[in-house]
Protein backbone atom coordinates (compact mmCIF):
# COMPACT_ATOMS: atom_id res chain seq x y z
CA UNK A 1 0.00 0.00 0.00
CA UNK A 2 0.85 3.52 -0.37
CA UNK A 3 1.09 6.25 1.83
CA UNK A 4 -0.79 9.22 0.12
CA UNK A 5 1.24 12.79 0.25
CA UNK A 6 -0.52 15.59 2.37
CA UNK A 7 -1.47 18.02 -0.34
CA UNK A 8 -4.67 19.36 -2.43
CA UNK A 9 -4.43 16.29 -5.34
CA UNK A 10 -5.25 13.76 -2.96
CA UNK A 11 -7.20 15.10 -0.03
CA UNK A 12 -9.85 12.66 -1.84
CA UNK A 13 -7.29 9.25 -0.88
CA UNK A 14 -10.13 8.40 1.88
CA UNK A 15 -13.27 8.79 -0.80
CA UNK A 16 -14.79 5.51 -2.03
CA UNK A 17 -13.87 4.12 -5.31
CA UNK A 18 -16.12 0.90 -6.57
CA UNK A 19 -14.37 -1.49 -9.26
CA UNK A 20 -16.37 -3.91 -11.29
CA UNK A 21 -18.69 -4.10 -7.89
CA UNK A 22 -15.78 -4.10 -5.63
CA UNK A 23 -15.10 -0.89 -3.24
CA UNK A 24 -11.67 0.17 -2.05
CA UNK A 25 -10.62 3.36 -1.64
CA UNK A 26 -8.08 5.91 -3.46
CA UNK A 27 -5.38 5.51 -0.88
CA UNK A 28 -5.55 1.80 -0.63
CA UNK A 29 -4.64 1.19 -4.28
CA UNK A 30 -1.36 -0.19 -4.97
CA UNK A 31 1.14 2.34 -6.89
CA UNK A 32 2.72 0.74 -9.88
CA UNK A 33 5.93 0.97 -10.88
CA UNK A 34 5.87 3.33 -14.14
CA UNK A 35 8.47 4.88 -15.97
CA UNK A 36 8.92 8.38 -15.64
CA UNK A 37 6.96 9.43 -18.92
CA UNK A 38 4.33 6.53 -19.31
CA UNK A 39 1.42 6.13 -22.01
CA UNK A 40 -0.58 3.40 -19.84
CA UNK A 41 -2.88 1.59 -22.29
CA UNK A 42 -5.32 0.21 -19.44
CA UNK A 43 -7.59 -2.13 -20.05
CA UNK A 44 -10.07 -1.55 -17.40
CA UNK A 45 -11.22 1.00 -14.64
CA UNK A 46 -8.96 -0.91 -11.77
CA UNK A 47 -5.35 -0.49 -14.32
CA UNK A 48 -6.59 3.27 -14.76
CA UNK A 49 -7.49 3.97 -11.35
CA UNK A 50 -3.76 2.84 -10.51
CA UNK A 51 -2.32 4.88 -12.91
CA UNK A 52 -4.09 8.14 -11.60
CA UNK A 53 -3.09 7.45 -7.96
CA UNK A 54 0.23 6.51 -8.84
CA UNK A 55 0.65 9.71 -11.04
CA UNK A 56 -0.53 11.46 -7.77
CA UNK A 57 1.73 10.44 -5.08
CA UNK A 58 4.78 11.04 -7.41
CA UNK A 59 6.48 13.08 -10.28
CA UNK A 60 5.86 11.67 -13.34
CA UNK A 61 4.41 12.27 -16.89
CA UNK A 62 1.56 10.60 -17.54
CA UNK A 63 -0.67 9.52 -20.24
CA UNK A 64 -3.62 7.33 -19.27
CA UNK A 65 -6.13 5.38 -22.09
CA UNK A 66 -8.07 2.45 -23.09
CA UNK A 67 -5.95 -0.17 -24.63
CA UNK A 68 -7.64 -0.49 -27.50
CA UNK A 69 -7.70 3.43 -28.50
CA UNK A 70 -4.45 2.90 -29.04
CA UNK A 71 -3.61 1.77 -33.19
CA UNK A 72 0.04 0.88 -33.80
CA UNK A 73 0.71 3.92 -35.45
CA UNK A 74 -0.48 6.03 -32.42
CA UNK A 75 1.88 4.07 -30.01
CA UNK A 76 4.58 4.43 -32.51
CA UNK A 77 3.64 8.23 -32.32
CA UNK A 78 3.53 8.47 -28.52
CA UNK A 79 7.00 6.39 -28.15
CA UNK A 80 8.77 9.12 -30.59
CA UNK A 81 7.09 12.01 -27.83
CA UNK A 82 9.33 10.46 -24.85
CA UNK A 83 6.43 8.35 -23.18
CA UNK A 84 7.15 4.43 -22.74
CA UNK A 85 3.82 2.77 -23.66
CA UNK A 86 2.91 0.25 -20.54
CA UNK A 87 0.27 -2.22 -21.21
CA UNK A 88 -0.79 -6.00 -19.99
CA UNK A 89 -1.01 -6.17 -16.65
CA UNK A 90 1.34 -2.70 -16.83
CA UNK A 91 4.20 -4.62 -16.40
CA UNK A 92 5.18 -4.76 -20.22
CA UNK A 93 6.82 -1.80 -21.39
CA UNK A 94 8.14 -0.68 -24.80
CA UNK A 95 10.49 1.95 -23.90
CA UNK A 96 10.19 5.49 -25.76
CA UNK A 97 12.01 6.11 -29.29
CA UNK A 98 13.00 9.39 -27.91
CA UNK A 99 15.22 9.91 -24.93
CA UNK A 100 14.40 13.12 -23.05
CA UNK A 101 13.31 14.18 -19.27
CA UNK A 102 9.85 13.81 -17.68
CA UNK A 103 7.91 16.84 -17.02
CA UNK A 104 6.96 16.23 -13.60
CA UNK A 105 2.91 16.75 -12.82
CA UNK A 106 2.40 16.49 -16.83
CA UNK A 107 -1.03 14.65 -18.06
CA UNK A 108 -1.39 14.21 -21.57
CA UNK A 109 -5.07 13.90 -23.08
CA UNK A 110 -5.70 12.20 -26.29
CA UNK A 111 -8.85 14.17 -28.07
CA UNK A 112 -11.58 12.30 -29.34
CA UNK A 113 -9.81 11.93 -33.23
CA UNK A 114 -13.10 12.31 -34.58
CA UNK A 115 -11.36 13.95 -37.43
CA UNK A 116 -8.31 11.81 -37.91
CA UNK A 117 -6.13 10.47 -35.44
CA UNK A 118 -6.06 11.31 -31.82
CA UNK A 119 -4.15 14.49 -31.01
CA UNK A 120 -2.46 15.31 -27.35
CA UNK A 121 -3.82 17.66 -25.17
CA UNK A 122 -1.63 19.09 -22.28
CA UNK A 123 -3.08 19.16 -18.81
CA UNK A 124 -1.73 18.95 -15.32
CA UNK A 125 -4.18 17.44 -12.14
CA UNK A 126 -5.33 20.98 -11.21
CA UNK A 127 -6.72 22.26 -14.66
CA UNK A 128 -8.07 18.71 -14.44
CA UNK A 129 -9.92 19.94 -11.81
CA UNK A 130 -12.74 21.70 -12.20
CA UNK A 131 -15.20 21.34 -9.21
CA UNK A 132 -13.82 21.92 -5.35
CA UNK A 133 -15.11 24.03 -2.61
CA UNK A 134 -17.52 22.46 -0.24
CA UNK A 135 -19.71 19.93 -1.71
CA UNK A 136 -22.29 17.96 -0.60
CA UNK A 137 -21.29 14.56 -0.47
CA UNK A 138 -22.14 11.96 -3.29
CA UNK A 139 -21.74 9.13 -5.24
CA UNK A 140 -21.04 9.42 -8.64
CA UNK A 141 -21.44 7.15 -11.74
CA UNK A 142 -18.26 7.17 -13.96
CA UNK A 143 -19.21 5.76 -17.65
CA UNK A 144 -16.91 7.17 -19.25
CA UNK A 145 -13.98 6.02 -21.34
CA UNK A 146 -10.78 5.65 -19.56
CA UNK A 147 -8.82 8.86 -19.77
CA UNK A 148 -11.30 10.72 -21.50
CA UNK A 149 -11.58 14.48 -20.64
CA UNK A 150 -15.20 13.63 -18.52
CA UNK A 151 -13.63 10.63 -17.21
CA UNK A 152 -10.75 12.86 -15.55
CA UNK A 153 -13.55 15.27 -14.71
CA UNK A 154 -15.57 12.84 -12.44
CA UNK A 155 -12.11 11.01 -11.33
CA UNK A 156 -10.55 14.68 -10.37
CA UNK A 157 -13.47 15.26 -8.12
CA UNK A 158 -13.39 11.93 -6.26
CA UNK A 159 -9.00 12.35 -5.63
CA UNK A 160 -9.87 16.26 -4.72
CA UNK A 161 -12.56 16.43 -3.06
CA UNK A 162 -13.46 14.47 0.21
CA UNK A 163 -17.12 12.91 0.27
CA UNK A 164 -17.12 12.55 -3.71
CA UNK A 165 -16.90 8.92 -3.94
CA UNK A 166 -16.94 7.23 -7.18
CA UNK A 167 -18.67 3.94 -9.22
CA UNK A 168 -16.75 3.10 -12.40
CA UNK A 169 -18.41 1.70 -14.97
CA UNK A 170 -17.07 -0.53 -17.74
CA UNK A 171 -17.83 -0.51 -21.42
CA UNK A 172 -19.12 -4.29 -21.06
CA UNK A 173 -20.81 -2.97 -17.58
CA UNK A 174 -23.28 -0.40 -20.25
CA UNK A 175 -25.98 -2.66 -20.34
CA UNK A 176 -26.46 -3.73 -16.66
CA UNK A 177 -25.15 -0.32 -15.12
CA UNK A 178 -28.72 0.85 -13.52
CA UNK A 179 -28.79 -2.03 -11.14
CA UNK A 180 -25.33 -1.73 -10.16
CA UNK A 181 -25.75 1.44 -9.48
CA UNK A 182 -28.42 1.09 -7.21
CA UNK A 183 -26.12 -1.03 -5.44
CA UNK A 184 -23.65 0.66 -4.81
CA UNK A 185 -25.90 3.77 -4.07
CA UNK A 186 -24.55 5.97 -6.70
CA UNK A 187 -26.37 9.82 -6.56
CA UNK A 188 -24.91 11.41 -8.54
CA UNK A 189 -24.41 10.63 -12.73
CA UNK A 190 -22.72 12.02 -15.60
CA UNK A 191 -23.10 10.75 -18.91
CA UNK A 192 -23.73 12.03 -22.65
CA UNK A 193 -27.43 12.11 -24.09
CA UNK A 194 -27.03 9.01 -25.88
CA UNK A 195 -25.95 7.42 -22.68
CA UNK A 196 -29.28 8.27 -21.19
CA UNK A 197 -31.34 7.36 -24.10
CA UNK A 198 -29.81 4.11 -24.38
CA UNK A 199 -30.62 3.81 -20.59
CA UNK A 200 -34.05 5.05 -20.54
CA UNK A 201 -34.91 3.25 -23.95
CA UNK A 202 -33.74 -0.38 -22.11
CA UNK A 203 -34.99 -0.38 -18.83
CA UNK A 204 -36.81 2.42 -17.59
CA UNK A 205 -37.51 1.63 -14.75
CA UNK A 206 -34.03 0.35 -13.14
CA UNK A 207 -32.71 3.42 -14.17
CA UNK A 208 -36.15 5.79 -12.46
CA UNK A 209 -35.48 3.71 -9.09
CA UNK A 210 -32.03 5.09 -8.57
CA UNK A 211 -32.13 7.98 -5.60
CA UNK A 212 -30.25 10.44 -7.53
CA UNK A 213 -29.76 13.76 -6.74
CA UNK A 214 -27.75 15.05 -9.31
CA UNK A 215 -28.42 14.28 -13.49
CA UNK A 216 -25.30 15.42 -15.59
CA UNK A 217 -25.59 15.66 -19.27
CA UNK A 218 -22.46 16.39 -21.48
CA UNK A 219 -19.83 15.74 -24.42
CA UNK A 220 -22.81 16.08 -27.50
CA UNK A 221 -25.42 18.63 -28.19
CA UNK A 222 -27.93 17.88 -25.16
CA UNK A 223 -31.86 18.67 -26.39
CA UNK A 224 -34.80 19.95 -24.59
CA UNK A 225 -36.47 16.48 -24.86
CA UNK A 226 -33.84 14.56 -23.05
CA UNK A 227 -33.62 16.90 -20.29
CA UNK A 228 -37.50 16.83 -19.81
CA UNK A 229 -37.28 13.32 -19.95
CA UNK A 230 -34.81 13.18 -16.60
CA UNK A 231 -36.47 16.19 -15.19
CA UNK A 232 -39.87 14.30 -14.92
CA UNK A 233 -38.08 11.42 -13.92
CA UNK A 234 -35.75 12.65 -10.88
CA UNK A 235 -38.32 15.73 -10.12
CA UNK A 236 -36.03 15.93 -6.81
CA UNK A 237 -32.47 16.04 -8.48
CA UNK A 238 -30.48 19.09 -10.04
CA UNK A 239 -30.35 18.19 -13.99
CA UNK A 240 -27.54 19.77 -15.42
CA UNK A 241 -25.85 20.03 -18.46
CA UNK A 242 -22.05 20.69 -19.00
CA UNK A 243 -19.57 21.77 -22.13
CA UNK A 244 -16.55 20.58 -21.94
CA UNK A 245 -13.68 19.25 -23.76
CA UNK A 246 -9.92 18.47 -23.35
CA UNK A 247 -8.93 21.05 -25.13
CA UNK A 248 -11.24 23.97 -24.20
CA UNK A 249 -11.56 22.97 -20.81
CA UNK A 250 -14.28 22.63 -18.60
CA UNK A 251 -16.40 25.56 -19.88
CA UNK A 252 -20.01 26.15 -19.56
CA UNK A 253 -22.20 24.53 -16.81
CA UNK A 254 -26.01 25.31 -17.16
CA UNK A 255 -28.39 23.91 -14.52
CA UNK A 256 -32.00 25.75 -15.15
CA UNK A 257 -33.07 22.45 -17.11
CA UNK A 258 -33.12 24.46 -20.40
CA UNK A 259 -31.06 23.46 -23.68
CA UNK A 260 -28.66 25.66 -24.56
CA UNK A 261 -27.60 28.73 -22.47
CA UNK A 262 -28.53 32.28 -21.31
CA UNK A 263 -27.42 34.96 -24.15
CA UNK A 264 -26.60 37.39 -21.47
CA UNK A 265 -23.62 35.30 -20.99
CA UNK A 266 -22.40 36.11 -24.29
CA UNK A 267 -19.19 38.60 -24.47
CA UNK A 268 -19.05 38.91 -20.63
CA UNK A 269 -15.67 39.36 -18.49
CA UNK A 270 -15.94 37.70 -15.32
CA UNK A 271 -12.13 36.60 -13.13
CA UNK A 272 -11.69 33.02 -13.52
CA UNK A 273 -14.41 32.24 -16.05
CA UNK A 274 -14.04 31.07 -19.36
CA UNK A 275 -15.50 33.93 -22.34
CA UNK A 276 -17.63 32.70 -24.29
CA UNK A 277 -18.35 34.27 -27.63
CA UNK A 278 -20.01 33.42 -31.19
CA UNK A 279 -17.99 34.03 -34.59
CA UNK A 280 -19.31 33.26 -37.81
CA UNK A 281 -22.17 30.75 -35.71
CA UNK A 282 -19.23 29.32 -34.32
CA UNK A 283 -18.33 29.20 -30.88
CA UNK A 284 -15.01 30.69 -29.05
CA UNK A 285 -14.22 29.68 -25.59
CA UNK A 286 -11.60 31.63 -23.79
CA UNK A 287 -11.16 29.42 -20.51
CA UNK A 288 -8.59 29.41 -17.92
CA UNK A 289 -9.13 25.30 -17.93
CA UNK A 290 -7.69 25.39 -21.51
CA UNK A 291 -5.24 22.81 -22.16
CA UNK A 292 -1.94 24.16 -22.26
CA UNK A 293 -0.70 25.56 -25.81
CA UNK A 294 -4.57 25.57 -26.68
CA UNK A 295 -5.28 28.85 -28.61
CA UNK A 296 -6.56 31.15 -25.62
CA UNK A 297 -9.38 32.19 -27.80
CA UNK A 298 -10.37 28.93 -29.19
CA UNK A 299 -12.17 28.24 -32.16
CA UNK A 300 -14.38 25.19 -31.18
CA UNK A 301 -15.75 23.64 -33.79
CA UNK A 302 -19.56 23.64 -32.23
CA UNK A 303 -22.21 25.52 -34.52
CA UNK A 304 -24.26 27.55 -32.02
CA UNK A 305 -27.51 29.39 -33.00
CA UNK A 306 -29.49 32.37 -30.76
CA UNK A 307 -33.12 31.35 -30.42
CA UNK A 308 -35.49 33.12 -27.93
CA UNK A 309 -32.76 34.76 -25.78
CA UNK A 310 -30.96 31.17 -25.35
CA UNK A 311 -27.25 30.05 -27.67
CA UNK A 312 -28.12 26.99 -28.25
CA UNK A 313 -25.25 24.09 -29.52
CA UNK A 314 -26.53 22.11 -32.37
CA UNK A 315 -23.70 20.05 -33.44
CA UNK A 316 -20.32 19.73 -35.48
CA UNK A 317 -20.21 22.50 -37.66
CA UNK A 318 -17.88 19.89 -40.26
CA UNK A 319 -20.90 17.97 -40.00
CA UNK A 320 -24.32 19.59 -39.60
CA UNK A 321 -24.77 21.21 -43.14
CA UNK A 322 -26.56 18.45 -45.37
CA UNK A 323 -26.22 20.42 -49.13
CA UNK A 324 -29.47 19.46 -50.74
CA UNK A 325 -29.67 20.81 -53.93
CA UNK A 326 -28.69 24.43 -52.91
CA UNK A 327 -30.46 23.84 -50.02
CA UNK A 328 -28.69 24.28 -46.71
CA UNK A 329 -30.21 21.05 -43.77
CA UNK A 330 -29.15 21.13 -40.27
CA UNK A 331 -28.61 17.26 -39.50
CA UNK A 332 -29.23 18.50 -35.61
CA UNK A 333 -32.04 20.41 -36.38
CA UNK A 334 -33.94 17.32 -38.04
CA UNK A 335 -32.66 14.97 -35.70
CA UNK A 336 -34.09 17.11 -33.04
CA UNK A 337 -37.51 16.97 -34.33
CA UNK A 338 -37.31 13.50 -34.77
CA UNK A 339 -36.41 13.01 -31.55
CA UNK A 340 -39.14 15.47 -30.05
CA UNK A 341 -41.75 13.13 -31.42
CA UNK A 342 -42.92 10.88 -28.51
CA UNK A 343 -42.60 7.41 -29.86
CA UNK A 344 -38.41 8.50 -31.09
CA UNK A 345 -36.34 7.51 -28.36
CA UNK A 346 -32.93 8.05 -30.73
CA UNK A 347 -32.48 9.73 -34.04
CA UNK A 348 -29.21 10.17 -36.26
CA UNK A 349 -29.19 12.34 -39.30
CA UNK A 350 -27.09 12.37 -42.13
CA UNK A 351 -26.79 13.18 -45.67
CA UNK A 352 -26.08 10.58 -48.35
CA UNK A 353 -25.43 11.01 -51.94
CA UNK A 354 -27.56 11.34 -54.37
CA UNK A 355 -28.42 12.04 -58.20
CA UNK A 356 -29.38 15.42 -59.08
CA UNK A 357 -29.62 17.42 -55.41
CA UNK A 358 -26.57 16.22 -54.34
CA UNK A 359 -27.52 14.60 -51.04
CA UNK A 360 -30.77 13.73 -49.72
CA UNK A 361 -31.61 13.81 -45.30
CA UNK A 362 -31.61 10.49 -44.20
CA UNK A 363 -32.12 9.49 -40.57
CA UNK A 364 -31.79 6.23 -38.43
CA UNK A 365 -34.17 5.88 -35.52
CA UNK A 366 -34.79 3.94 -32.50
CA UNK A 367 -38.61 3.73 -31.38
CA UNK A 368 -40.12 2.53 -28.44
CA UNK A 369 -43.44 1.82 -29.85
CA UNK A 370 -44.32 1.08 -33.46
CA UNK A 371 -44.22 4.05 -35.79
CA UNK A 372 -45.44 4.11 -39.26
CA UNK A 373 -42.49 5.70 -41.53
CA UNK A 374 -45.31 8.42 -42.96
CA UNK A 375 -46.55 9.19 -39.88
CA UNK A 376 -42.69 10.19 -39.10
CA UNK A 377 -42.20 11.89 -42.14
CA UNK A 378 -45.85 13.62 -41.92
CA UNK A 379 -44.61 14.73 -38.17
CA UNK A 380 -40.96 16.09 -39.50
CA UNK A 381 -42.98 17.71 -42.93
CA UNK A 382 -44.97 19.80 -39.95
CA UNK A 383 -41.76 21.18 -38.57
CA UNK A 384 -38.99 21.28 -41.06
CA UNK A 385 -38.79 22.63 -44.88
CA UNK A 386 -39.23 20.30 -47.01
CA UNK A 387 -35.17 19.92 -48.54
CA UNK A 388 -34.65 18.71 -44.97
CA UNK A 389 -37.25 16.16 -44.30
CA UNK A 390 -35.99 12.66 -44.13
CA UNK A 391 -36.31 10.63 -47.65
CA UNK A 392 -34.89 8.06 -46.37
CA UNK A 393 -35.70 6.32 -42.55
CA UNK A 394 -34.26 3.11 -41.39
CA UNK A 395 -35.19 1.95 -38.19
CA UNK A 396 -32.87 -0.05 -35.84
CA UNK A 397 -33.71 -2.54 -33.57
CA UNK A 398 -31.19 -0.38 -30.43
CA UNK A 399 -29.80 2.61 -29.50
CA UNK A 400 -25.73 2.42 -31.26
CA UNK A 401 -23.21 3.74 -28.80
CA UNK A 402 -19.51 3.75 -29.12
CA UNK A 403 -17.23 3.37 -26.04
CA UNK A 404 -17.37 7.40 -26.00
CA UNK A 405 -20.75 7.12 -24.81
CA UNK A 406 -21.89 9.07 -28.09
CA UNK A 407 -23.59 7.81 -31.18
CA UNK A 408 -21.30 9.58 -34.25
CA UNK A 409 -21.44 6.09 -35.24
CA UNK B 1 -29.43 -8.98 -55.93
CA UNK B 2 -31.13 -8.58 -59.76
CA UNK B 3 -31.85 -5.51 -61.46
CA UNK B 4 -35.88 -4.08 -60.33
CA UNK B 5 -38.73 -4.25 -63.30
CA UNK B 6 -40.44 -1.33 -64.88
CA UNK B 7 -43.35 -2.19 -62.67
CA UNK B 8 -41.77 -2.78 -59.86
CA UNK B 9 -39.84 0.86 -60.19
CA UNK B 10 -43.23 1.92 -61.14
CA UNK B 11 -44.74 0.38 -57.60
CA UNK B 12 -42.16 2.39 -55.85
CA UNK B 13 -42.57 5.49 -57.76
CA UNK B 14 -46.53 5.46 -56.49
CA UNK B 15 -44.79 4.98 -52.82
CA UNK B 16 -42.69 8.28 -53.23
CA UNK B 17 -45.74 10.27 -54.63
CA UNK B 18 -48.26 8.89 -51.85
CA UNK B 19 -46.03 9.69 -48.98
CA UNK B 20 -46.96 13.20 -50.21
CA UNK B 21 -50.41 12.25 -50.83
CA UNK B 22 -49.94 12.31 -54.14
CA UNK B 23 -51.63 9.69 -57.07
CA UNK B 24 -49.67 7.99 -59.49
CA UNK B 25 -50.99 8.28 -63.00
CA UNK B 26 -52.13 5.55 -64.93
CA UNK B 27 -50.21 6.87 -67.83
CA UNK B 28 -46.81 6.92 -67.94
CA UNK B 29 -47.18 10.02 -70.57
CA UNK B 30 -48.34 12.00 -67.44
CA UNK B 31 -45.74 15.20 -67.07
CA UNK B 32 -43.62 15.27 -63.84
CA UNK B 33 -44.36 18.97 -63.21
CA UNK B 34 -48.17 18.60 -63.11
CA UNK B 35 -47.67 15.20 -60.82
CA UNK B 36 -45.43 17.54 -58.76
CA UNK B 37 -42.64 14.94 -58.91
CA UNK B 38 -39.87 17.26 -58.28
CA UNK B 39 -35.61 16.33 -58.09
CA UNK B 40 -35.99 15.57 -54.57
CA UNK B 41 -38.85 12.79 -55.22
CA UNK B 42 -36.56 12.12 -58.51
CA UNK B 43 -33.35 11.65 -56.17
CA UNK B 44 -35.45 9.49 -53.24
CA UNK B 45 -36.93 6.99 -55.84
CA UNK B 46 -33.22 6.42 -57.28
CA UNK B 47 -31.86 6.02 -53.66
CA UNK B 48 -35.26 3.53 -52.89
CA UNK B 49 -33.91 1.89 -56.16
CA UNK B 50 -30.58 1.21 -54.84
CA UNK B 51 -31.22 0.43 -51.32
CA UNK B 52 -33.59 -2.73 -53.32
CA UNK B 53 -31.09 -4.16 -55.74
CA UNK B 54 -28.35 -3.28 -52.69
CA UNK B 55 -26.26 -1.54 -55.80
CA UNK B 56 -24.87 1.68 -56.55
CA UNK B 57 -26.50 3.45 -59.04
CA UNK B 58 -24.05 5.04 -61.59
CA UNK B 59 -25.31 8.32 -62.85
CA UNK B 60 -22.38 9.26 -65.06
CA UNK B 61 -23.00 6.26 -67.34
CA UNK B 62 -25.73 6.94 -69.32
CA UNK B 63 -25.44 11.29 -68.84
CA UNK B 64 -27.94 13.05 -67.33
CA UNK B 65 -31.20 14.16 -69.82
CA UNK B 66 -34.42 16.11 -70.22
CA UNK B 67 -36.82 13.63 -67.77
CA UNK B 68 -40.09 15.55 -67.80
CA UNK B 69 -42.77 12.58 -67.62
CA UNK B 70 -42.90 9.34 -65.66
CA UNK B 71 -42.10 7.05 -68.83
CA UNK B 72 -38.73 9.23 -68.73
CA UNK B 73 -37.95 8.47 -65.16
CA UNK B 74 -38.91 4.88 -66.05
CA UNK B 75 -36.46 4.43 -68.46
CA UNK B 76 -33.39 6.28 -67.36
CA UNK B 77 -33.95 3.97 -63.66
CA UNK B 78 -33.51 1.16 -66.34
CA UNK B 79 -30.94 2.32 -68.26
CA UNK B 80 -29.01 3.07 -64.86
CA UNK B 81 -29.21 -0.56 -63.73
CA UNK B 82 -27.85 -1.60 -66.92
CA UNK B 83 -25.10 0.92 -67.23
Amino acid sequence: MSQAPAGEPTRGAGNRIVLRGVATTWGELDTLDLPPAAAVLVEDNLQAARAVWTHATSDRETLVTSRTRVTPDLGADLRAEGLALVSGDLSQVEPATLERDAQPGRIWLLTSGSTGRPKRVAHTLDSLTTVGGDQPARTWLCPYAHGAYAWWQVVTLGLTVPGQDVVFIEPDELDTWPRMALDAGVTAASGTPTFWRQALYRDPEAVAALPLEQVTLGGEPVDQAILDRLIELFPKARVSWIYASSEAGASIAVHDGKAGFPEAWLDRDTPGRPRLSIVDGELVIASPKRGEGIDEHLRTGDRVEVVDGRVLITGRLASDEINVGGSKASASQVRDVLQSHPAVAWASVKGRKAPIVGNIVTAEIVTTEPVSDDELSAWARERLPEYAVPRRLRFLDAIPIKETLKSDV
Amino acid sequence: MSALSRDQIRTMMAEVLAAQGKEMPAEDTANLEELGFRSLDFSELALRVEDETGEELNFDAPGLRQIQTVADVLDFLEQLQAA
